[in-house]
């Protein structure tokens, strides 16, 4: 049986970072790039339910992205997944969630996963859309922000607990195939060395156009996307401030403002 | 002979010798021989069976080379002892009275061996009588005595002496398990001491025995000055009224005893702590002056990491460990177990080497579930051990026998980041240092953004050639308090008209750490990098304040073809001094003590040029009671800066700190690296010091005596 985890490559800004003069997105000069984090949640699980099987599992690792994005499928490839997909057609660019997940519910189409684990959200655009989006384009059942997973490889049902809000967990039993999003916490990701990631730059990564997965340039872009970013700005110093001197002068001027605010 | 001859007087002196198995039926001495062959087989079988372990580790290409100097350096060390004597001097004095002992009377034995075994039955040649004969007696006396005095002196250690590196109780097991306290080895000690005292002493009365019981026979009596020991314990025993025939039996049942004991002694060597004899002197030849400070690199096609299996190690490292003798001064100079963590660098080693001998000196080699080295078990090193080293090298520098425990540490870390069993934090470090080339996880760019608060700009060394390339490191790069420092440096170098530039974002962690936490694909990674950009840029030497990086890149860089020349500043500043260069026109009148940095005094041997510096500045150097040599790591290396420390545990730093804090008015700690700064600045609060200590890097006392430095008072 076959785990898809599709992954993201995601951006975290630096110190200092400047906003393109469309102001649509951020100066690539200024991001550093990694697997977005619930993402390694979420393969880390597909690797222990394949560790621990009796049977044949195969983990596929899936991103939609250019070239660079080889990069987090090569940590995917030291952590443990079988083999590496990587989805891009220039005409991709500006795809929102709904369109990404239109393109991975084509690759899942093709490689007929039991199960689809991703991460619950990404740590850059935070739109916790994806992996829904996904189920709903396969017309999957779906458990979304799963904290806890009880499942065995060849098992028709899974049992997945889900986290709500104010600490509240619930646990819901599907019929397989299903989409589940992986909450941060559900296990502990393992360490990829360098050298199994160099290891891993020798495993080949299969590289798929729309063609491959016979979808229109139409229903990716900003042509298939029903949502498009239309500036970024930079949110307004809030009412923070440091204070400073010794010990002794910090709590007299916090004194001085709590009894400011007690008076207003 | 004539005589003149030595004490002989007018006998002839083929008369003047031991005749051997004297009054013995030859069934006697058929037996005898039959329980000397069985002896030397089994020493045979023995030695056999220990080099048959040995060589089921893997290759180690570095001790084939240059055998004659190592055999040199080896015979100096074994015949001086000094290594031995470091750090506990009578000691030293008795185990050189039972070597040269016990060296003396084996020459001795193999010499009548070799004429009544060898040269005598096969050319009727003798030479063992006469004047040879009595001389040979005289010394062979003497070394029994120093045996025994030695031997004698090794029990009063023991039984009431009793040093705290003798206690062999674990810091890493509890009270309970099996191999908690090591019992065996204390009984196996006081075997081996009170074997070779009945040896010596049955060898001293089976002398006297003699002597009373030939007193009759010319030249026995008359010469028995030349045996001073022995004639003294004869005269009591015939003032005791043992006659000549009560003697003969005394002898008869005291040669047997003495006989047989010595023979199982023989035996025994390969399977005793008596083997150290050769295991210490081959692991004193194999040693490696750099074991420590370079690394092994890993083979590019190996296809596992590190010492996971007892087999993984190499036969020099298996030799290792059967050289230990568990004297305890890496366990006392350690500053994990000194701080309470599970580790000592003794008990890691035994741990192994019980795994080796019970794993590889069987027949077949077992599984490889029985060959994990890994784990709780006996024989076994837990993670938490292994993660608990500093890789000061206080053991490696201070192990008589040239133990490599930090290169075996580090190979079995190794497997333990293959397999990820780590600290999270380290493990957020080390994607850290992968990610942004620095443990600080600040953007490259920003690595030189402390020259900002210069008045003058620093050179880009990869825009324009210098003649000393700065290698600035991580923490003298981004931690603010690190940064005083640098900008210190950069105006002294200013100021004294050196070329000088840094690298700014092509230069990246240097990897020392790296390497030794044991992440060596990493530590390949952030040395490529940099030797990238050291090859892009035009420079004569490299200088840096941060011992860490100048020992990776000074003994490490060129397993990768990379060789440099590269100097801690405390070198170049007082070359700069000597050279009117630098003047110093303003003196300090602090009382400082001066604490070496791992990295700079064990490890590279430079422990004079900071003492120098600091007192050009006038201040008044008192030592700590360990120091050079004997430093007391920080705590700080192998990686455990990014690591949480156990909490309500004291550390390193604040052991290090209290005992500074014993010397009378001191006012200034002084350091030369910035990870000692960081830790130091810590220790000086948590142990209740501030205020009355003040942590100091040395080129922060030295500018301020500068030439048109500004004068100002130390600022708290």
């Amino acid at each position: 049986m076959k785990i898809l985890v599709p992954v993201k490559r995601v951006a975290a800004l630096e110190d200092d970072f400047q906003i393109f003069a469309d102001g649509r997105d951020v100066d690539p000069e200024c991001l550093n790039y990694d697997l977005n984090e619930w993402d390694s949640f979420a393969l880390e699980q597909a690797v222990l339910i394949k560790e621990a099987a009796s049977t044949d599992v195969q983990v596929v690792a899936v991103t939609v992205g250019p070239e660079p994005c080889d990069e987090i499928l090569r940590a995917c490839l030291a952590k443990g997944a079988d083999r590496a997909l990587r989805v891009w057609d220039d005409s991709m660019l500006g795809s929102d969630p709904i369109a990404i997940a239109r393109v991975l519910a084509a690759v899942a189409g093709r490689q007929a996963p039991q199960l689809v684990l991703t991460g619950a959200q990404s740590s850059d655009h935070g739109h916790a859309t994806t992996g829904i989006a996904l189920s709903a384009a396969l017309d999957w059942p779906h458990v979304a922000v799963v904290a806890g997973l009880k499942y065995a490889a060849g098992d028709a049902r899974a049992t997945a607990t889900r986290e709500l809000e104010a600490g509240l967990l619930q646990d819901v039993e599907l019929v397989l195939p299903a989409v589940l999003t992986i909450q941060l916490g559900i296990n502990k990701p393992r360490y990829a060395s360098l050298r199994a990631i160099k290891q891993a730059a020798a495993k080949p990564i299969e590289v798929l156009a729309l063609s491959d997965l016979g979808l229109a340039a139409s229903v990716v872009g900003e042509a298939g996307s029903a949502s498009r970013v239309r500036r970024m700005v930079i949110p307004e110093k809030g009412r923070a401030q440091m204070i400073e001197g010794t010990v002794q002068q910090k709590a007299q001027r916090l004194a001085q403002i709590i009894r400011e605010y007690k008076a207003a | 002979m004539n005589d003149t001859s030595l004490g002989s007087g007018p006998l002839p002196p083929e008369q003047i010798t031991r005749i051997l198995f004297e009054g013995f039926s030859p069934t006697a001495v058929a037996l005898f021989y039959a329980i000397a062959v069985a002896a030397i087989a089994a020493f045979a079988w023995g030695c056999f069976v220990e080099l048959r372990k040995y060589r089921r580790g893997q290759p180690d290409p570095g001790p084939g080379v240059e055998l004659g100097r190592r055999l040199a350096q080896m015979v100096a060390t074994v015949l001086s002892h000094r290594t031995v004597a470091r750090r506990d001097a009578a000691a030293g004095r008795a185990h050189r009275l039972i070597f040269y002992g016990f060296v003396l009377l084996f020459i001795g034995t193999s010499i009548i061996t070799l004429q009544v075994d060898v040269l005598e039955p096969l050319f009727g040649y003798r030479f063992w009588y006469g004047d040879f004969y009595l001389v040979f007696s005289l010394v062979l006396d003497l070394a029994g005595v120093a045996l025994i005095a030695g031997l004698a002196y090794m029990m009063v250690r023991r039984a009431w002496i009793r040093p705290a590196k003798l206690d062999y109780a674990r810091p890493d097991r509890n009270p309970g398990d099996p191999d908690y306290d090591r019992r065996f080895y204390r009984r196996e000690d006081w075997a081996f001491l009170w074997t070779l005292i009945a040896i010596a002493v049955t060898g001293y009365v089976l002398e006297a025995a003699r002597l009373v019981w030939l007193q009759d026979q010319p030249g026995v009596w008359s010469t028995r000055s030349w045996a001073p020991a022995g004639a003294l314990i004869a005269q009591g025993l015939r003032d005791g009224g043992l006659s000549s025939a009560g003697a003969g039996t005394l002898r008869g049942l005291l040669w047997w005893f003495h006989g047989i004991l010595a023979l199982v002694f023989i035996a025994l060597v390969p399977r005793t702590k008596v083997k150290h004899l050769f295991t210490a002197m081959g692991s004193l030849m194999a040693r490696d002056p750099l074991a420590a400070q370079c690394l092994p690199k890993l083979q590019p096609e190996a296809s596992r990491v590190g010492y996971a299996r007892i087999s993984d190690l190499t036969w020099k490292h298996l030799l290792n460990l059967d050289a230990c003798t568990k004297c305890g001064k890496c366990h006392e100079a350690c500053p994990a177990r000194a701080a309470g963590a599970p580790l000592s660098p003794r008990d890691l080693i035994l741990s192994l080497r019980e795994h080796s001998n019970r794993s590889l000196e069987r027949n077949l080699i077992p599984g490889d579930a029985d060959l994990d080295i890994h784990g709780g078990k006996p024989g076994q090193v837990s993670a938490e051990t292994l993660w608990a080293c500093r890789t000061c090298m206080a053991c490696v520098e201070i192990c008589p026998v040239a133990v490599e425990h930090v290169p075996i540490i580090v190979q079995m870390r190794r497997k333990l980041v293959e397999s990820g069993e780590m600290d999270p934090l380290l493990q957020k470090t080390l994607q850290t240092i992968h990610k942004f080339g620095n443990s600080f996880g600040e953007s490259k760019r920003k690595r030189g953004a402390w020259t900002k608060g210069l008045p003058f700009a620093v050179k880009d060394a990869r825009k324009e050639p210098v003649d000393y390339l700065w290698f600035v490191g991580d923490y003298a790069s981004f931690d603010p308090r690190n940064q005083q420092v640098s900008q210190a440096f950069a105006r002294l170098l200013q100021a004294a008209g050196v070329d000088f530039g840094i690298l700014y974002d092509a230069e990246g962690n240097a990897g020392n750490d790296v390497r030794r936490v044991g992440e060596e694909g990493l530590y390949e990674h952030l040395v490529q990098a940099n030797v990238a950009a050291f090859g892009a840029a035009s420079f004569k030497r490299i200088v840096t304040t941060d011992p860490h990086s100048l020992n990776t890149i000074r003994n490490e860089y060129p397993q990768f073809g990379a060789r440099f020349e590269v100097v801690h500043y405390t070198s170049l500043v007082l070359d700069l001094l000597r050279q009117g260069r630098l003047q110093l026109e303003r003196r300090l009148a602090h009382r400082a003590t001066y604490h070496d940095p791992c990295h700079l005094g064990r490890f590279n041997k430079e422990f004079d040029a900071p003492r120098e510096l600091l007192r050009a500045t006038g201040c008044e150097l008192v030592e700590m009671p360990r120091s050079r040599d004997n430093s007391f790591c920080c705590g700080a290396g192998g990686g455990r800066i990014w690591m949480p420390d156990p909490v309500g545990k004291e550390k390193p730093a604040q052991i290090r700190m209290r005992e500074a804090a014993r010397i009378e008015g001191l006012e200034v700690f002084v350091v030369t690296c910035p990870k000692d700064l960081t830790m130091f600045e810590d220790a000086v609060k948590t142990t209740g010091n501030e205020g009355r200590i003040k942590v100091r890097e040395l080129l922060e006392l030295i500018e301020p005596c500068m030439a048109g430095a500004l004068e100002q008072p130390m600022a708290a």
